[in-house]
């Protein structure tokens, strides 16, 4: 993980919309959450998994350090100001085609695959979790890999 | 003076509990005061989310942490802090503490475990001794815990068979998987001797303890059922004991010559004291030397019973690594197929044939290898699909195709090797002297180095376990060994010994430089024998109970 830039960017809630400065102009205002919730359809698109609001549960959790959100939030920061500097688009506004190119150009870097790989582990979270999380709805996760999860389930979240 | 409490235990895991348990039952009033919260078995799930991926048993690491000062092979040393890297070296914080997690791999030491000098002679740049007793002075324990605790096995004559007083486990051995019998062969073919491992895990209900329920998720969670041999579920909750949970001790007091108290928080970090005839302290090896080390006095000005600069001294892990292999469905008939996903039954599996070996005409002491099944946590197995073969990170369809393959097409068989990790004067505890923790005690620091004859015992053991796999047509065999510490298995700090200039502790783990202060952890060991520890501290905390006994009786 890209430590400096992990330790540089204090800035505000993962709510709050960034804007993204492009050629002197505000380019466009998009929030994380808004960009994760596109991205995860491009990384694993899965439709009962919930990813987006699981991002969101994340954020707010007890037991994920302040370090791991902003880097989570950051991430998304960074892969919209690749999409401008590339296509002169903000990530969510590009055609699935340009979205790819992006992310492959940002899984070359050392941030990008921390930061992707980082994602995709959330986004198997939500995919193979316990569905008392609002994840892995029907348990279309584990129907997939047909996994039978350990018994007794757990009838509390925790958050 | 008024005592509250005759007994004060320190942390209520496998070092502690056992003296709980007796002394309760002898009568004395005990108190334990244990840092985590209480779970019972109605509050057990197998949550992957909350037990494995959000560290729901052990503390976040930005209020509490370790510092790690790793020795480079230059002899430099590299310092991590365990917040900013993610290292942590907590294993269980509840009652019970981590025995509610292992997995219950258990083993007992060999006679010659209790003498590494003696037998296998001084190695250069270790710190290797005997211990103040020995095998026989144990025996008697390690049977009491196949009874009390509870472990079930089958006695097999092998190689290095250590002697027993009883012939059989008192627990028939757990039911285990077919794949078994394919182990069984290879070694047979390979000239191996294949030795079912003895599990803490009771196969028949007792009392409130229900048998074990083949629930898949053993390892890294607590047990539903009371099966597993908990401290808690095998022995706190027998006994009279109070436990006192969210109590996280912070220093202990002396005179000249005694404990006076030990100070805890409760959980609205409120200070309370203890006073108590006896105390004990139990709260795993590395947090046992540090809760030491930060109790200074104007006796103690180095830290409680810390005069001779021993305490934190000979930090040992578990040496070793871990291996693995795949067997694919594309290699196997219809049978074997549904043999391998049998879900639920056990693999247990060692081999202890290097036990001890010979290499270039000079005897080397080796280690058990235990087999097992990749843990059954979905989310961790699928995540490390993420890469494909050229080590490129993937994603869409070919991560999906990978995942469904690899998790339903295929399964791994894992080993891990135990090996001696040698006490040098380069591995030990101390205490930072600007980090804090959210209790504002400095925290722990973990500095670490392994011997060099660790990795070349451990590469020995690997690469015979690699020939079983083969033996048994697995695919992908790989094996990692490595100096890099398993933070569950870990031992020394106090080192018991007969001389109070080189030792913390007596041949009956009490302080020699304080009348009433017992550490039973695996703080006391001076060398870790070759196989997981657990075993040893519960056997060697029933011994310890005895001798407190006689104490307390006069
Ligand atoms: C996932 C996992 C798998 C394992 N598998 C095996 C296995 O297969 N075989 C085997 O032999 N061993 C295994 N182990 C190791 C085994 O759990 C330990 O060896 C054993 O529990 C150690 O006993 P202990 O009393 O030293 O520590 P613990 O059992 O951890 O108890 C220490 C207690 O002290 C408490 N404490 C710490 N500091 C304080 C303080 N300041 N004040 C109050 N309380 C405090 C802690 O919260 C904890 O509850 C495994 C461990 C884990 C985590
Ligand atoms: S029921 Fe058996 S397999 Fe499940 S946690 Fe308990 S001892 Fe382990």
């Amino acid at each position: 993980m890209n430590t400096n830039k992990r330790t540089f960017l204090k800035t505000a809630l993962f709510t709050t919309a960034f804007s993204l400065v492009s050629k002197g102009d505000v380019f466009a205002s998009v929030t994380p959450l808004e960009t994760l919730e596109v991205l995860q359809e491009d990384l694993f698109p899965h439709a009962d998994n919930n990813a987006s609001a699981y991002f969101s549960l994340i954020l707010k959790h007890t037991k994920v350090s302040d370090a791991s959100k902003k880097f989570l939030r950051n991430g998304a920061k960074w892969l919209n100001e690749e999409a401008i500097n590339t296509y002169d688009a903000i990530y969510t506004k590009l055609s699935s085609q340009k979205r790819q190119k992006i992310l492959q150009i940002i899984a070359k870097e050392s941030w990008g695959e921390s930061w992707l790989q980082t994602v995709l582990k959330y986004i198997l979270e939500a995919t193979l979790g316990d569905p008392i999380y609002g994840i892995n709805k029907k348990e279309s996760g584990w129907k997939w890999l047909a996994h039978e999860s350990g018994q007794p389930r757990p009838t509390k979240v925790f958050l | 003076m008024k005592y509250d409490y005759d007994v004060c235990i320190v942390g209520s895991g496998a070092g502690g509990a056992p003296i709980a348990y007796e002394l309760s039952h002898a009568g004395y009033k005990v108190l334990v005061l244990e840092k985590g919260k209480s779970f019972k078995e109605e509050d057990i799930s197998k949550d992957e989310l909350a037990v494995s991926r959000r560290d729901l048993f052990t503390p976040k690491l930005d209020e509490e942490k370790h510092i790690i000062n790793d020795r480079e092979k230059d002899g430099s040393i590299t310092r991590y802090d365990g917040e900013e890297y993610s290292w942590s070296f907590w294993n269980g914080s509840m009652v019970g503490g981590s025995s509610n997690l292992m997995s219950g791999y258990f083993h007992r030491m060999k006679p010659n475990d209790f003498k590494l000098k003696s037998v296998f002679g001084e190695v250069k740049g270790a710190n290797v001794v005997d211990w103040c007793i020995n095998y026989e002075d144990l025996e008697h324990y390690y049977e009491k815990v196949e009874r009390v605790v509870g472990v079930s096995g089958e006695v097999k004559k092998h190689s290095f068979l250590e002697p027993r007083s009883t012939a059989k486990f008192p627990h028939v051995k757990l039911e285990e998987n077919k794949v078994t019998e394919w182990f069984d062969t290879a070694c047979e073919n390979l000239g191996f001797e294949s030795i079912s491992t003895p599990r803490a895990i009771i196969s028949r209900s007792e009392g409130k303890r229900n048998a074990c329920s083949y629930s898949n998720f053993c390892g890294s969670y607590a047990c539903a059922t009371g099966a597993k041999g908990s401290a808690r579920a095998a022995l706190l909750q027998k006994c009279s004991a109070e436990v006192r949970a969210e109590s996280f001790v912070y220093k202990l007091e002396s005179d000249v010559e005694k404990i006076t108290a030990v100070y805890y928080y409760d959980k609205d970090l409120k200070s309370h004291a203890i006073k108590a005839k006896i105390f004990v302290l139990s709260a795993q090896a590395i947090e046992s030397s540090r809760l030491l080390l930060n109790s200074k006095n104007k006796y103690f000005p180095h830290g409680m019973a810390n005069n001779n600069g021993e305490v934190g001294k000979n930090l040992i892990f578990s040496a070793g690594g871990s291996g693995q292999g795949r067997f694919n469905f594309e290699d196997l008939t219809e049978k074997q197929r549904r043999e391998l996903m049998q879900r639920g039954l056990f693999f247990n599996r060692s081999l202890q044939d290097w036990y001890e070996y010979e290499e270039k005409g000079k005897n080397f002491k080796g280690g058990t290898i235990d087999f097992l099944f990749e843990h059954a946590n979905v989310i961790s197995r699928a995540s490390r699909e993420l890469y494909n073969d050229k080590g490129e990170l993937i994603w869409g369809k070919e991560l999906q195709e990978k995942i469904k393959k690899q998790l339903t097409t295929s399964k791994v068989l894992s080993f891990e090797v135990f090996n001696d990790w040698l006490p040098t004067d380069a591995c030990f505890v101390s205490v930072d002297a600007h980090e804090k923790d959210k209790f504002h005690m400095p925290v722990g620091v973990i500095n670490l180095w392994g011997h060099p004859q660790d990795l070349k015992v451990g590469e020995h053991l690997a690469k015979n376990a690699v020939k079983v796999l083969k033996e048994m047509g697995a695919k992908d065999i790989s094996y990692n060994i490595s100096a890099a510490p398993p933070p569950n298995l870990v031992a020394g700090g106090c080192r018991f010994g007969e001389d109070a200039k080189t030792s913390v502790l007596d041949k009956n783990c009490k302080a020699h430089a304080l009348e009433n202060l017992y550490v039973t952890d695996a703080s006391f060991m001076p060398t870790g024998g070759s196989v997981p520890y657990t075993w040893t501290i519960y056997a060697n905390s029933f011994r310890v109970a005895d001798e407190i006994k006689k104490v307390l009786q006069g």
